[in-house]
């Protein structure tokens, strides 16, 4: 089972890719995922408060069991200017 | 000097003497105390009248300044029956109290505010640049024009010679007369000896504010790190256009005063304690947040259309494979030339106004010409995508065509892709056009654009917009067809995107009940500087009930209203995350930075004021354009209707785009989990329900803003905030109150 863990903006320029794919078990949490995304990639802010962490684009607690085939993404905080 | 390429076939003309004054008057420029000069310059041009308005201290704890002043000069000064074009018609221009500061970031904003062609009601809109606190430094904290001149002209404010005058706006060639970029840099040369400088500022419109309904006003100011003229665009309703009524073809406002400490703030240590916090959020969070530093706005494309808000063929569908040609990169990459802070106000560290140099023309009257680009912005990129249209190097012509004919990049987008839609759907022919006007057809749209800006064939009608092309449209198809108009109507009027004639800005509201509200409720029409709470709600899921989402409905248009009211920026405020927002109730209203703010008020007016004093005194200001609206006849709950295309797929091709999504909604929506058995029923249970829920979220808004039912306010409403003139007591009692 996969999750697949997207990248966006200036994500990519860190990252140089658009997705990745994270292997899971049916215990796997999105803190999990954030935990893997940190030690991928050093450099990405990904700090708390900086970023929103989803799972299909919507907010989603940090505890959450990951389920196969889901999205997980940072967004950015958007206000609409 | 160096002069921009655009210009160097004009160059021969300049000459100073072309500017003939017409009327002059010497003044005492007042001094900028805590904020305020406690002066409106009025110029009437109808009878070549110039003077000086000494306001009571009163006026600015009432009205705050920028949008404040522009309602109440309004609301005095016109009448229900005064329209866009006629002589009492008032066009304000007003910063605020704490516009201009260097130390503290987003000051240079300033509103233009007047009755709109699009709306038949007020309108305003804010713009950057250097005028507004130019304007101030100059000794007025607005500007009113009111009267028609018979003959085209401009307003010199020169803060430096002390003089104000109206002279015979010059005449150069054609290229330069038609374009509000052109003439406004030839008339700032012309100002000040053949150069250009940063202690002079101007606004113009273009030919296509002439001659159509949604011309903006350009405000020009000398960049000395780019060392050329910038463009920001005051680009809603159709300011430009109320200024071309007038024959005012600019406005030149000069003053070398000192920008730093320009306000006088009462507590100088105190301004400078709270713009160094806010710049620091900001340098430390924009470059892991938005970007916009670096990408300006366009960096919002990628999101939105990952989150199925881009508005692609009038709305239709939120998403494309093709929307990747559209992502900040590729404008970063081949358009930004010059990778430097790009503020459109000295000190703004957020810098988003991002531009380019010497972008070649390969479309229109101006192909082949070099040309410097202010742009672009979301919202018109967006506008692109309405089109339906995925070229990043038509979305640079298109954004400096309407800069330079002074067509609001908004409007002229949905406008064309709602006749695009009309074309698609059976309604306009290519016979009505003289053209095939398809979505995706780039050279359909940009000959579309010139029609407007001129005013030619099917550009008259374009050029209405929505909600006048709707009317048109529905007219035309019934003679054709002998169909009832009435119900071509109300089929059209299911993709018109326009609410009180305002064409919509450009983000899909269908999956936001609280952003439809945010649009429906607006009291100018459907632009989201009153409230965008798509992300709050579809994302974050923080609104999740109709009280939720009133509740936002109720506190986001208020603090809006006042960054309008003060003469700032909200991009600070509210598109950079304080990291300390997290440890809040409610991270999504930024308090920590808000903190920020209310302390630079007080700081800078020595008043000693909590958020909840500044919201009361948004309030007021809202409830007075409520009355506005009221009199002007857009004020009650129809007004606030919304078209099918904003709360849903309006036809099957929307819902089957996206059919699992919606049928997923659906089986939420009915708990059972039994869907009707076809696509089509589902389609229908899916729109009733929409529909259903945006009359309840109607209903608990109004109770909430002190509206009754049918969204008139109630009297204790407006006599809490002390609006209950004689004006206001026969409107109500005209509504049987």
């Amino acid at each position: 089972m996969v999750v697949s863990i997207e990248f966006f903006g200036r994500q990519r320029l860190v990252t140089q890719t658009h997705s990745i794919k994270m292997p899971i078990t049916g215990e796997t949490r999105l803190n999990d995922a954030l935990e893997y995304v940190r030690n991928l990639f050093p450099a990405l802010h990904l700090d708390d408060g900086a970023v929103l962490v989803t799972v299909n684009h919507e907010m989603a607690s940090l505890d959450r069991v990951l389920n196969a085939n889901e999205t997980v993404s940072f967004l950015p905080f958007i206000g609409g200017g | 000097m160096p002069r921009p390429s655009l210009l160097k076939a004009h160059v021969k003309h300049y000459n100073s003497n072309l500017m003939k004054i017409l009327k002059q008057i010497k003044y005492e420029p007042a001094r900028v105390v805590g904020g305020y000069t406690d002066r409106i310059l009025r110029i009437d041009l109808g009878k070549s009248d110039i003077h000086v308005q000494e306001l009571s201290p009163d006026f600015k704890h009432k009205y705050i300044g920028g949008r404040g002043y522009a309602l109440k000069l309004i609301w005095d000064g016109t009448t229900r029956e005064t329209r866009y074009d006629s002589p009492d018609n008032i066009l304000v221009m007003a910063s605020g109290p704490l516009g201009n500061e260097p130390g503290f970031p987003g000051t240079g904003k300033f509103i233009v505010g007047t009755i709109s062609p699009l709306t038949d009601t007020f309108i305003d809109s804010n713009v950057g640049g250097h005028f507004g606190p130019l304007l101030k430094l100059a000794g007025f904290d607005a500007l009113a024009v009111s009267g028609i001149s018979q003959k085209d002209v401009v307003v010199l404010v020169d803060g430096d010679a002390r003089t104000i005058s109206i002279a015979a706006a010059s005449v150069y060639d054609e290229d330069t007369d038609e374009g509000a970029l052109s003439f406004g840099q030839q008339l700032l040369q012309d100002a000040n000896g053949g150069e250009l400088s940063d202690a002079m500022a101007a606004v113009t419109a273009g030919i296509g504010a002439h001659n159509s309904r949604f011309g903006i006003v350009n405000s020009l100011f000398f960049d000395r790190r780019r060392k050329r003229i910038r463009s920001k665009q005051a680009g809603r309703g159709g300011t430009g256009t109320v200024m071309r009524a007038k024959g005012l073809r600019g406005i030149v406002v000069r003053s070398s005063l000192p920008r730093a400490n320009g306000n006088n703030a009462v507590d100088k240590e105190g301004v400078r304690r709270e713009g160094s916090k806010l710049k620091e959020v900001v340098s430390k969070c924009d470059s892991q947040q938005l970007n916009l530093g670096a990408w300006g706005t366009t960096g919002l494309s990628e999101f939105m259309d990952k989150l199925h808000i881009f508005p692609i063929n009038n709305y239709q569908y939120g998403q494309s494979p093709e929307s990747k040609n559209l992502f900040a990169q590729v404008f970063l990459e081949r358009y930004f030339s010059k990778k430097i802070p790009d503020g459109c106000y000295y000190g703004c560290n957020l810098a988003c106004s991002k531009g380019a140099e010497n972008v070649e023309l390969t479309r229109g009257p101006r192909k082949g010409t070099k040309v410097n680009i202010d742009g672009p912005e979301y919202e018109t990129v967006g506008a692109v995508s309405c089109m339906g249209i995925f070229d990043p190097q038509f979305v640079m012509e298109y954004n400096w065509y309407c800069d330079e004919y002074g067509l609001d990049t908004i409007s002229t987008g949905v406008t064309i892709g709602f006749f695009m839609e009309c074309f698609q759907r059976g309604f306009l022919t290519a016979d009505d056009v003289g053209y095939e006007l398809t979505f995706g057809n780039i050279e359909a749209a940009d000959r579309l654009l010139h029609e407007i800006a001129r005013g030619k064939g099917f550009g008259k009608v374009a050029g209405q917009g929505v909600a006048r092309g709707k009317k048109w449209m529905a007219q035309r198809y019934a003679s054709r067809n002998g169909a009832s108009e009435e119900a071509a109507l109300a089929e059209i009027s299911k993709f018109g995107m326009e609410v009180k004639g305002l064409e919509f800005s450009m983000y899909i509201s269908k999956e936001s009940l609280a952003q439809q509200g945010g649009y429906g409720f607006a009291l100018k029409g459907p632009q989201h500087d009153e409230a965008w709470l798509i992300f709050i709600d579809q994302v974050h899921k923080e609104l999740p009930t109709l009280e939720h989402k009133a509740n936002a409905l109720k506190w986001f248009p208020l603090i809006r209203t006042w960054f309008n009211a003060t003469g700032l920026c909200k991009l600070p405020w509210i598109d950079v995350r304080n990291p300390e927002a997290a440890k809040t109730a409610e991270p999504v209203k930024n308090l920590p930075t808000l903190a920020y703010y209310v302390g630079y008020f007080n700081a800078t007016t020595g008043s000693n004021k909590k958020l909840e004093d500044l919201l009361d005194d948004s309030e007021r200001l809202y409830v007075l354009q409520k009355l506005i609206n009221l009199r002007q006849g857009k004020g009650t709950r129809p007004h606030d209707q919304i078209p099918l295309r904003a709360m849903g797929p309006a036809y099957l091709n929307e819902y089957q785009f996206r059919a699992e999504y919606y049928d997923n909604w659906l089986k939420e929506q009915l708990g059972d989990g039994k869907l009707p058995g076809s696509p089509e029923e589902r389609h229908k249970l899916l729109l009733e329900k929409r529909a259903e829920a945006y009359q309840q979220l109607c209903d608990i808004v109004y109770e909430k803003k002190g509206f009754l039912s049918n969204a008139i306010p109630k009297r204790e409403t407006v006599e809490k905030f002390g609006l209950m003139d004689e004006q206001a007591d026969q409107l109500l009692k005209k509504f049987g109150m």
